[in-house]
């Protein structure tokens, strides 16, 4: 292209100037003519022929491009002539009149020849004219000259605009190049890119200031004046690109700011480590972000509580792991679904004008709610609340629910150990009142037995003693469950006090066919206690084991350490009807009896249990038995129940 | 790359184009049929010579008008000659190659005194006089040359040793002042041209110099005249005069007389045409004993007509 231009002007200048040059070539010899036909007018009125021929003579012999020169008169003579040999009368009779635009072109032997002809006028007087012959040929020779100058310099000027155009491209189409490359790269996701030249000189090497802290100082990368905090004095804590006016005075500016080029690739490349920075900046956020909501994934899917979220609509947009595995759901089930969607009609409705309720007025709402489940009723202490925007409009619902069965359990536990002991406390002052008066009864029924005779009323005496007496067992029990009976603290041989108890019911036992198998450490240490009131104990236990067998059975007595509790273990096993597991819990409360009315009180082991607790131990009971409260080498008869286990622990320092 | 053979193509017949040289006519000529050329001689005609004190040209200009007319009045051809000085007038004139001499009174007196012409009509000058007369002048900050007298031992340029205005008359002014030939420093002569001796004396090249009046008019476009003062003025001369070779017949005398005297410069606008071109207004008719004057003086001075 570049070639083809310059070769184009080339060509035209050239052609031009040969233009020029034969336009100048025929205005010379138009000149020549003229000035001889001016000066020929003089000799020509002299008739000074000498003259004439010396003024044409000279004109010929001066310029070779000169081939011929003639005069002729008014009347067409020929006055003189530069040939020799004759005059070539041919020219007579061409470029006669003068009337054409000069000069003629003529093709003769000796070459091409312009031919000029000037009339010498005087006044309006014709004196002649002078013809004038000009070499073509020599102006072709300049021409073809000129034009050989016109291409070589064509060809100088277009080498040389083919090295600037390499130069060109060396530096600017490269460096467009590398902006293009470096904007692919961007558009790829590439910010690591580099557009601009480094620098020979850097900011701080030029002004030598040593402030490693500022900015600018050791970034290669970036020129110091788009950089914002710069520290120089000049700078003024002002950003690009407002202190991009003080720094055009300042020598890192002279010395390091480029072409518009250079600037535009600087440019970019700010750009390019800004966006970098800032996608940087916003990467680390996201994983700030993600983290936190992962950790807030695992705290609403770890939490056993109940959270919802509702939008104003009453939509979920979001349940919690433990709702949503409550209720059987899968989280997406519940996200984009309202309460009319995922449970029964009523029980949807229900919600669904509580939950307007709570859009509607902001109040929010705290209840306790209770349902029947497979596994038993479950109670749940509800709190919904409203949440609000920024603009404090309510936007949805958030619900907490939190399973409170077990302490609501405790709950009903606690109104039950607070009546026991009322109604202990109660009985307690009763048992005090009546045990007076009941001794006097008994008293007196005791001294009108040796007293009466007669049989019947001897009979009827000994049913008020007996029963007088069972009252005085059930006072006698009632104050010892409300602990208002006296106790003694001694050391007490746990073995020996199990071995009391047994000899006493070992007989009566045997008559049902019930066996007692004892398996007592004869290691464990006495410990501090009232012994009687541990006896009641052993007796109330092998009564219930003896109850619970009714016939044929057996009773596994066993004493031994506790290694864990660093204490004194005492297991009562029994071949029994065993206990239901609903019952467990409930065995050791005052008046609860399995047994037929009449044949307990219900007050047996829940005096037991108070006085292992008064003791700092623990009784619990377990039904069936595990293996190792068995006998070894135990094969149960077919007679046998499945059995329950009462074990007792009993710290060896007695603890208040 | 067919593009680039199209550029080939097209910068070949470019080249080509420029090498046509345009579409100039020509026309065929030989230079080899060549004759000898014989100068053919003029058909006889009386001739009229002015007496060379401007260029050809000058002359030209100034009669050819002039000439034509009286041509035409007489139905003679008449045709005027260049004589190149003053003495080749003269000689011209004794050579019979010159009819009709248009001189000065001076020229005029030496023609008749030597070859025999007899004047026939004075011309009347633009300001109305039959007669004129020589001034002398000097750069006009030359201080030196206040008066005549000033000019002794000055360097003097005159027209020609022919010229009546330009040196005659001055001459005869200096010689009644007491001064001669041999008391200036030099006498020059500019060739018979009265603008050389203006052009001498404005450059610088002589102290004072000899002119006929009304001259420095005609280098009034050349030259700021006013540069140039006036020292002194001779006395009047009879005009100048034209003469007719005793060649001549009386019969083509008395025709050219006639169309002469009938130019009427005031009435006739042909007529005021020619005669302004030749610089006069009309003619007077004149006889030999008009220039006895000049005859007294050139005895003063001491030159020799004959």
């Amino acid at each position: 292209m570049l070639v083809v231009c310059g070769l184009s002007i080339g060509l035209i200048l050239s052609a031009m100037s040969s233009k020029a040059l034969l336009q100048e070539g025929k205005k010379r010899g138009m000149a020549l003519t003229s000035g001889l036909s001016f000066r020929l007018s003089e000799p020509l009125l002299a008739m000074d022929l000498l003259q004439m021929k010396n003024l044409i003579d000279n004109v010929h012999s001066q310029y070779d491009d000169v081939m011929y020169i003639f005069l002729l008169d008014a009347s067409n003579n020929i006055l003189a002539h530069t040939f020799s040999g004759g005059f070539p009368i041919d020219l007579l009779h061409v470029n006669a009149d003068g009337g054409r635009p000069q000069p003629l072109l003529l093709a003769t032997e000796m070459g091409r020849i312009y031919d000029f002809n000037a009339r010498i006028v005087l006044g309006e007087k014709n004196l002649g004219r002078v013809r004038l012959g000009l070499s073509r040929s020599d102006l072709d020779a300049q021409i073809h000259k000129q034009q050989a100058i016109s291409l070589i310099t064509t060809l100088g000027v277009v080498s040389l605009g083919i090295i600037l155009a390499l130069w060109f491209s060396r530096t600017v189409t490269f460096r467009l190049n590398r902006l293009r490359k470096s904007a692919e790269e961007i558009v790829k996701g590439n910010l690591d890119v580099q557009a601009g030249f480094s620098l020979e000189k850097n900011c701080w090497e030029i002004t030598g200031c040593g402030k490693e802290e500022c900015p600018a100082y050791g970034d290669t990368r970036r020129r110091c004046w788009y950089l914002p905090g710069t520290l120089c004095p000049d700078c003024l804590d002002k950003e690009y690109p407002l202190k991009i006016a003080s720094c055009r005075n300042c020598p890192v500016f002279r010395q390091n700011f480029g072409d518009e080029l250079q600037d535009l690739a600087e440019a970019f490349d700010v750009m390019a480590v800004t966006v970098k920075n800032h996608i940087e900046e916003l990467t680390e956020r996201e994983k700030t972000i993600g983290k936190q909501q992962r950790l807030l994934k695992t705290i609403m899917d770890v939490t056993p509580d109940f959270i919802t979220l509702q939008d104003r609509d009453l939509t979920y947009t979001f349940a919690g792991k433990a709702f949503c595995e409550y209720f059987g759901f899968q989280e997406k089930d519940v996200i984009g679904r309202t309460d009319f969607d995922l449970f029964p009609g009523h029980q949807a409705d229900l919600t669904f004008h509580e939950d307007k309720q709570i859009l509607i007025t902001g109040r929010p709402l705290v209840k306790e709610i209770t349902f029947e489940r497979k596994g038993g009723r479950k109670w749940f202490h509800v709190v919904k609340v409203p949440v609000y925007d920024q603009d404090n409009s309510i936007i949805g619902l958030l619900l907490t629910a939190r399973d409170i069965t077990m302490l609501k359990q405790f709950q009903e536990q606690l109104v039950q150990s607070q009546k026991m002991e009322g109604l202990g406390r109660l009985a307690g002052g009763v048992a005090h009142e009546i045990n007076t008066p009941l001794g006097v009864i008994l008293g007196y029924s005791q001294l009108m037995l040796d007293d009466v005779k007669d049989e019947e009323l001897l009979e009827n005496l000994k049913i008020i003693e007996k029963q007088a007496k069972a009252c005085r067992k059930i006072v006698s029990d009632l104050l010892g469950f409300s602990r208002h009976s006296h106790s003694v603290r001694e050391a007490v041989d746990i073995n020996a006090s199990i071995r009391e108890v047994i000899a006493l019911v070992e007989h009566a036992f045997s008559l049902n066919r019930i066996t007692i198998i004892q398996a007592l450490d004869a290691t464990i240490a006495p410990l501090t206690g009232d012994k009687e009131q541990l006896q009641q104990v052993w007796l109330n236990l092998l009564n219930n084991a003896a109850d619970a067998i009714g016939q044929d059975g057996v009773i596994f007595v066993q004493s031994g350490r506790n290694i864990r509790r660093h204490g004194i273990e005492i297991s009562v096993t029994d071949t029994g009807q065993g206990v239901d597991r609903e019952h467990l819990g409930k065995i050791f409360e005052p008046f609860f009896t399995t047994k037929q009315v009449g044949m307990g009180t219900g007050l047996g082991l829940s005096v037991s249990f108070g006085i292992i607790k008064d003791l700092g131990g623990n009784i619990s009971a377990l039904s069936p038995p595990p293996e190792e409260y068995l006998p070894r080498n135990f094969t149960k008869s077919e007679h046998h129940g499945p059995g329950t286990v009462f074990i007792v622990d009993l710290p060896v320092q007695r603890t208040k | 790359m067919p593009d680039k053979a199209r550029a080939l193509l097209m910068l070949l017949s470019a080249f080509l184009l420029l090498a046509c040289g345009g579409d100039e006519e020509v026309i065929k000529v030989s230079l080899e049929k060549r004759q000898e050329i014989a100068f053919r001689p003029q058909s006889p005609a009386i001739t009229y010579a002015y007496l060379p004190q401007y260029s050809h040209t000058e002359s030209f200009k100034r009669h050819q008008r002039l000439v034509e007319y009286l041509a035409e009045q007489t139905g003679l051809p008449i045709r005027q000659v260049f004589p190149d000085t003053f003495a080749h007038h003269i000689s011209m004139f004794g050579e019979g190659k010159i009819d009709i001499s248009f001189s000065n009174p001076f020229v005029y007196v030496k023609l008749a005194n030597q070859y025999g012409a007899r004047a026939m009509t004075r011309i009347i000058e633009e300001d109305g006089r039959a007669e004129f007369r020589g001034q002398i002048i000097a750069r006009r900050d030359n201080e030196a040359i206040r008066s005549v007298e000033d000019c002794r031992g000055k360097s003097w340029v005159a027209v020609d040793p022919s010229s009546a205005g330009g040196y005659l008359f001055p001459l005869g002014h200096f010689v009644d002042h007491g001064l001669t030939l041999r008391d200036f420093k030099e006498v020059a002569f500019s060739g018979g041209r009265q603008e050389n001796v203006i052009l001498g004396v404005y450059a610088g090249l002589h102290d004072i110099g000899s002119i006929r009046e009304g001259a420095l008019r005609v280098v009034e476009d050349k030259i700021d005249i006013n540069q140039i003062k006036v020292v002194a003025s001779s006395r009047w001369y009879p005009g100048w005069v034209y003469a007719y070779s005793p060649t001549v017949s009386r019969e083509v005398v008395d025709k050219i007389r006639d169309a002469m005297l009938k130019l009427d410069y005031a009435h006739n606008p042909e007529h005021r045409a020619i005669l302004e071109a030749a610089r006069f207004i009309g003619f007077v008719p004149s006889d030999d004993r008009d220039f006895d004057p000049v005859r007294e003086l050139s005895g003063k001075v001491g030159l020799d007509l004959d």
